[in-house]
């Protein structure tokens, strides 16, 4: 009887055991939703000449070889819209054009409060913002979303900081033209984008992140600080057809993460690119699911991920990317 | 002989139709490579383009550079100091610190680009790049106020305030400096 019991107590432990394995395992499933998520074209910044955008790729005249044989591209401006559960999040926000910045040269802008309407949300619903970096042209329209709480490394504010204060005069300026920056330490931070950012600190709504943050349960920013300015980050999303990184200008081109050349080189260190282009490949298994903020090719089936698209406000395109189970598709 | 100036004729246009074509196809070659939808040039690229400008408004435009490049770079200064102060230090004498010369360089700035000489064309844009230091001068003014009493109101105001000169100064750069920003 003894012997028995003895017996059946290590067959009652494992049983026991497992049983809490498959509780604890479907409530961290509960709890790391699958998340639904498009792309809006924010605008297009036309004719860019190939080799600004992707040294490797400058056009040589008369050549026939397919990596130089384009002499420009048009560069959409791509904004990520993630639903995880009652969660909607933004990664990346554009800019804003107005009768005070025109941009002539781009097209297709429309504002993204209606760019949201198109696709059934509510700019007012969204709840988080994660900027990949804070240049003007990926961190504009923060104050056309009222509730968003904003995402920014303080490594990316310290290194503005940094460059603002530095005493050469070319290191520390914000504008291009004429004759003043174009890759240096503080270009591209527009006074207004900058303002745009600090209404979101003085109202509470943003969270300054150190490195690595899990922003609701499997949605994770990650660092990749240099991959195209001092704090740019990525975001992990866990989605149906496996994880997705979203990579801003880290990832400007899907191209260039998948024949590994650089591309969007401003405040840059390109061998942090490739690490980020590395740790997309870690993340997702592969390049097809890394979310590019400029690839020409997208919304097109030569970027697979985007191939699900079509052609929304002011001739600006929209792409499904993924659909978590019962979530309707948002395509007209 | 006429058989002759028939062929001769016939060697002319062949020749002229010949030279044709291979100018065509010199000219047609860039557009004939291969390109994605995506990688086409599009029709609508410089329909846009601003009007050049005269030599006096040039001369203006140059003048207005020397400050506006300080003033860019003051104005998203003035953004750091507020987001430290917010998220860093809780500090208001070093906000102050970093406030008074910011103050005085948008004081000092109004003053200089409201003199300068402006061609009658330029002179509605001189007016908005003067109120726009002014703002920017006045919402020093209220991170200052705010320095010394508190009164976290202040700093709503002078955000505000630092939003719409910036909005203006963007308002000159479309028509002196139309390219300050590059696709980044």
């Amino acid at each position: 009887m003894r012997k028995r019991a003895l017996r059946i107590r290590p067959f009652a432990l494992t049983a026991g055991i497992a049983a809490l394995a498959c509780l604890f395992g479907a409530a961290a499933q509960a709890q790391q939703p699958i998340c639904s998520a498009w792309l809006i074209e924010s605008s297009r910044f036309m004719n860019v000449p190939f080799g600004s955008f992707m040294p490797d790729r400058t056009f040589v005249p008369g050549s026939t070889k397919p990596e130089s044989n384009i002499p420009s591209v048009d560069l959409p401006v791509n904004v990520g819209v993630i639903k995880c559960g009652s969660e909607l999040i933004l990664y990346d926000t554009g800019w804003k054009q107005q009768d005070y910045l025109k941009m002539t040269g781009s097209d297709h802008w429309a504002p993204l409060a209606d760019q949201l309407k198109a696709l059934g949300f509510n700019a007012a619903d969204v709840t988080k913002v994660v900027i990949g970096h804070a240049h003007w042209d990926h961190a504009g329209q923060l104050s056309d979303l009222p509730n968003a709480v904003l995402y920014v490394q303080r490594e990316e504010l310290k290194a503005i900081e940094w460059a603002l204060n530095y005493p050469e005069p070319h290191i520390r300026a914000i504008n291009s033209d004429p004759g003043s920056c174009n890759r240096t330490p503080a270009c591209g931070y527009m006074p207004l984008t900058m303002e745009e950012v600090y209404g979101k600190v003085l109202k509470g709504k943003a969270v300054i992140v150190d490195g690595e943050a899990e922003i609701l349960p499997g949605v994770r920013i990650h660092p990749a600080f240099r991959a195209h300015t001092a704090g740019s980050q990525l975001l992990e999303v866990p989605t149906s057809i496996g994880k997705l990184v979203f990579g801003s200008d880290a990832f400007s081109s899907y191209e260039g993460i998948r024949d590994w050349m650089t591309a969007n080189v401003q405040q840059t260190d390109t061998v942090q690119q490739f690490l980020a282009y590395e740790k997309c490949y870690k993340i997702t298994g592969g390049y097809n699911n890394c979310v590019s903020a400029h690839e020409p090719l997208s919304y097109t089936d030569k970027y697979p991920l985007t191939k699900n698209s079509w052609v929304a406000l002011n001739g600006g395109r929209m792409a499904e990317l993924t659909l978590a189970p019962g979530e309707k598709s948002r395509k007209p | 002989m006429p058989g002759g100036r028939s062929l001769l004729l016939a060697g002319v246009v062949s020749t002229l139709a010949a030279i044709t074509g291979a100018a065509w196809l010199h000219e047609a070659r860039p557009g004939s490579v291969v390109q994605s939808a995506a990688q086409t040039v599009s029709p609508q690229a410089g329909k846009l383009q601003p009007p050049a400008l005269t030599a006096d408004e040039e001369r203006f435009a140059t003048a207005l550079w020397a400050v506006h490049r300080e003033a860019t770079r003051s104005a998203v200064t003035m953004s750091f100091a507020g987001i430290t102060y917010q998220a860093e230090d809780r500090d208001a004498r070093a906000l102050a610190r970093k406030i008074e010369p910011l103050a005085k360089f948008f004081h000092d700035a109004e003053m200089q680009v409201r003199a300068m000489s402006a061609p009658p064309s330029l002179s509605k844009t001189q007016v908005q790049y003067v109120g726009a230091m002014a703002l920017y001068a006045g919402a020093a003014a209220e991170m200052l106020k705010f320095t010394e009493d508190g009164d976290s109101q202040r700093l709503g105001v002078a955000h505000e305030m630092d939003v719409r000169a910036s909005e203006d100064m963007l308002r000159v750069g479309e028509v002196l400096w139309p390219g300050q920003y590059k696709p980044h």
